[in-house]
């Protein structure tokens, strides 16, 4: 078995010229007169959809009424009430199949491509991508520019420290014919629920 | 004188129906492209930054390898370091014995099909699915990816509803992509649920965080990891990048350039197993890299993100698939890869090139593909690959273009080959007439019209 330092020195004996890492501060990366407006317009254009959420509305009440026939609803956070499933004492992953909506929270908003970022803040993060419908609970005032203010500001979350994701509407293949169809592995249908501050 | 290439794209040429559908989706693809290069005004800038990261990164691999695998070891994965295809493969399943795995899923990886891993595994008895729809289609049918982005794009709606029919029971004659995907989807969430551990590659690895990062639409590799207590990520050595900064660049143009889209759905990062999972394991596969970066014309070609660009721009791909070529991966950067891989075996796809340079003008990272294909060509006799009839030829030609009386007096007596009747010249003797027809030669050449011009 070779091992590491065997594969570096074979590399090291045949690298050539050495290139300097460019200056990335002088990107003029596009930025939006109105970053909210920009991030629904594209949310809806990868698929997705937007509700605004309006002072005093309750979340678990708005649910409800866009999935009416809805008989699992998984989720930890402390505002959700409906939830029938929690993501954070399910024995296995697995027994998260089945869920028809997903509720998880969204840490900001990407104007550009209607990327959300999801830190794991669960302890079973295939709630994000088992459930049927996924819901991502979103600031509204949390939305930036463009993907470089974005990595300039991502966190993990101090508990599950490990795995974070863009999310950016609903999955979705073209592998059949190049006919687009939303829902292959993960969620069939997104929807960012934008709340007031 | 026709080479591999050229032979292979035959048959493909065959059924004009899908060659023109082939054709025409490609075309569509690579103006979805167009749109959103053109929506950013930064795409230029973003292109020369992204090329001169690449430059710089894989230049100075040895270091950000080493912070790499240095920070991953920290967030508690474990990191192997394969030297070839061989190598890697018995690393994945030493894993995999380890932890007794019955059965893998797996999201799409390119390196996973260049080691061959998948045979591999089988012949060792581990179940090897694919989750990625297209990967899944091929799987299934036996064959091999014709496109790195859509491997399935050979087939239409009817090959997979019958071969779906055949291998997963869907409905006689239901033929519809959405109903076709929704049966493959029960399928695979089958299959996630009950695998023992779940494999990805990896578009980028972050040197300073020690993050995997996977880009899909299908949400299919963060399926094959939220299940199985077991993830193996393998990443070949060029696919580090140094940080977040950098890989804003990449995450911004991947799509774009690839698919038309302004990204994937899902851009997640791995950086350690989750709480419920046993340690995450990182293959780092050599594989002929550390070779390739000492090759003066070809090195470049390691700054390739796998997009996938090239092949959609490029006229000979377009108009012959993915199944012309050779190497695995097809198109301008496969032509090169392939090269790079094994001269003896893919000097026949070198000649399937136009030399437009339709793909180093769309290549996000300013890979010079087309380039490096003429440069190739340069050195098919040093290889012993060049093709007998077409060099006697170049020696033909450099006796004529070589001596002015001989010169002239060929293009002087070329009209009396007008006079020789077509099923002649046109017939299957003449390598030129195949595909079209021969020219008609002028009475005066160029020569004499344009002395009498100048009188």
């Amino acid at each position: 078995m070779s091992n590491k330092e065997d594969i570096l020195k074979r590399y090291r004996a045949n690298v050539r010229e050495k290139y300097d890492m460019p200056d990335l501060s002088d990107i003029k990366a596009i930025t939006y007169p109105d970053k909210l407006v920009q991030f629904i317009k594209m949310t809806e254009s990868v698929g997705g959809h937007v509700i605004e959420v309006k002072e005093g509305q309750d979340i678990n009440e708005l649910v409800k009424e866009m999935y009416p026939d809805a008989k699992e609803i998984a989720s930890n956070l402390p505002e959700v009430t409906i939830a029938t499933r929690n993501p954070d004492n399910v024995g296995r992953a697995r027994d998260l199949n089945g869920t028809d909506v997903g509720i998880i929270r969204g840490k900001f908003g990407v104007a550009e491509n209607a990327c959300v970022w999801i830190p794991q803040t669960m302890k079973e993060k295939a709630v994000c991508f088992i459930s049927e419908n996924l819901v991502i609970l979103l600031p509204k005032s949390q939305i930036v520019n463009n993907m470089h203010e974005a990595y300039k500001r991502i966190e993990f979350d101090k508990e599950y420290d490990g795995y974070g994701t863009f999310i950016s509407g609903p999955s979705k293949t073209a592998d059949i014919a190049q006919v687009l169809v939303m829902g292959a592995q993960a969620a069939r249908s997104a929807t960012v629920l934008l709340l007031p501050e | 004188m026709s080479t591999g290439h050229s032979i292979a794209a035959k048959e493909f040429l065959k059924n004009q129906t899908y060659s023109k559908w082939h054709d025409a989706t490609f075309w569509a693809v690579r103006s979805k492209r167009d749109n959103m290069a053109y929506g950013l005004d930064e795409w230029e800038q973003l292109r020369e930054k992204a090329s001169a990261i690449k430059r710089h990164t894989i230049t100075h691999l040895d270091e950000y390898l080493d912070q790499f695998a240095t920070k991953a070891e920290e967030n508690g994965c474990i990191v192997h370091w394969a030297k070839d295809a061989n190598e890697f493969n018995e690393i994945v399943y030493g894993i995999l014995k380890n932890h007794n795995v019955k059965k893998l899923v797996k999201s799409k990886s390119m390196l996973t099909e260049e080691c061959e891993m998948n045979p591999y595994l089988e012949a060792h008895g581990i179940e090897v699915v694919e989750t990625d729809l297209g990967e899944r289609i091929i799987q299934l049918k036996g064959q091999k990816p014709s496109h790195i982005v859509m491997p399935a794009i050979h087939l239409n709606h009817d090959d997979v509803g019958e071969l779906f029919e055949e291998k997963l029971g869907s409905e006689k004659g239901n033929h519809d992509p959405t109903y076709l995907t929704y049966v493959a989807r029960l399928s695979l969430r089958n299959e996630f649920l009950t695998a023992d551990a779940g494999m990805t590659g990896g578009n980028f690895g972050i040197a300073e965080t020690g993050d995997i990062v996977v880009c899909t639409n299908e949400g299919n590799a963060d399926m094959s990891t939220s299940c199985p207590k077991l993830h193996i990520a393998a990443i070949g050595l060029e696919k580090i990048i140094p940080n977040y900064d950098c890989l804003a660049v990449f995450q911004r143009m991947l799509c774009r350039a690839g698919t038309g889209q302004p990204t994937t759905t899902y851009t997640s990062h791995f950086r350690k197993a989750r709480p419920t999972a046993h340690p995450m394991h990182i293959v780092l596969v050599d594989n002929g890299r550390s070779e390739w970066i000492g090759n003066p014309e070809h090195w470049e070609a390691l700054k390739c993100i796998r997009c996938g660009s090239c092949m959609n721009t490029c006229p000979v791909y377009r108009r012959s698939g993915g199944y012309s070529y050779s190497y695995f991966i097809p198109g301008p950067i496969g032509i090169n890869l392939g090269m790079l891989r094994d001269t003896q075996q893919h000097s026949g796809n070198v000649s399937a090139c136009t030399l437009c340079l339709s793909c180093q003008t769309v290549c996000p990272v300013k890979v010079n593909l087309g380039d490096q294909i003429y440069q190739w060509r340069q050195q098919l006799d040093d290889f012993g690959t060049a093709n007998p009839q077409k060099k006697l030829m170049c020696k033909g030609m450099s006796a004529i273009y070589g001596n002015s009386g001989i010169y002239n007096l060929g293009t002087a007596l070329a009209h009396w080959a007008n006079i020789i009747p077509s099923p002649i010249i046109n017939c299957g003797l003449n390598p030129w007439a195949e595909g079209h027809k021969m020219m008609e030669f002028p009475k005066k050449p160029f020569h004499k019209l344009i002395k009498e011009i100048e009188k």
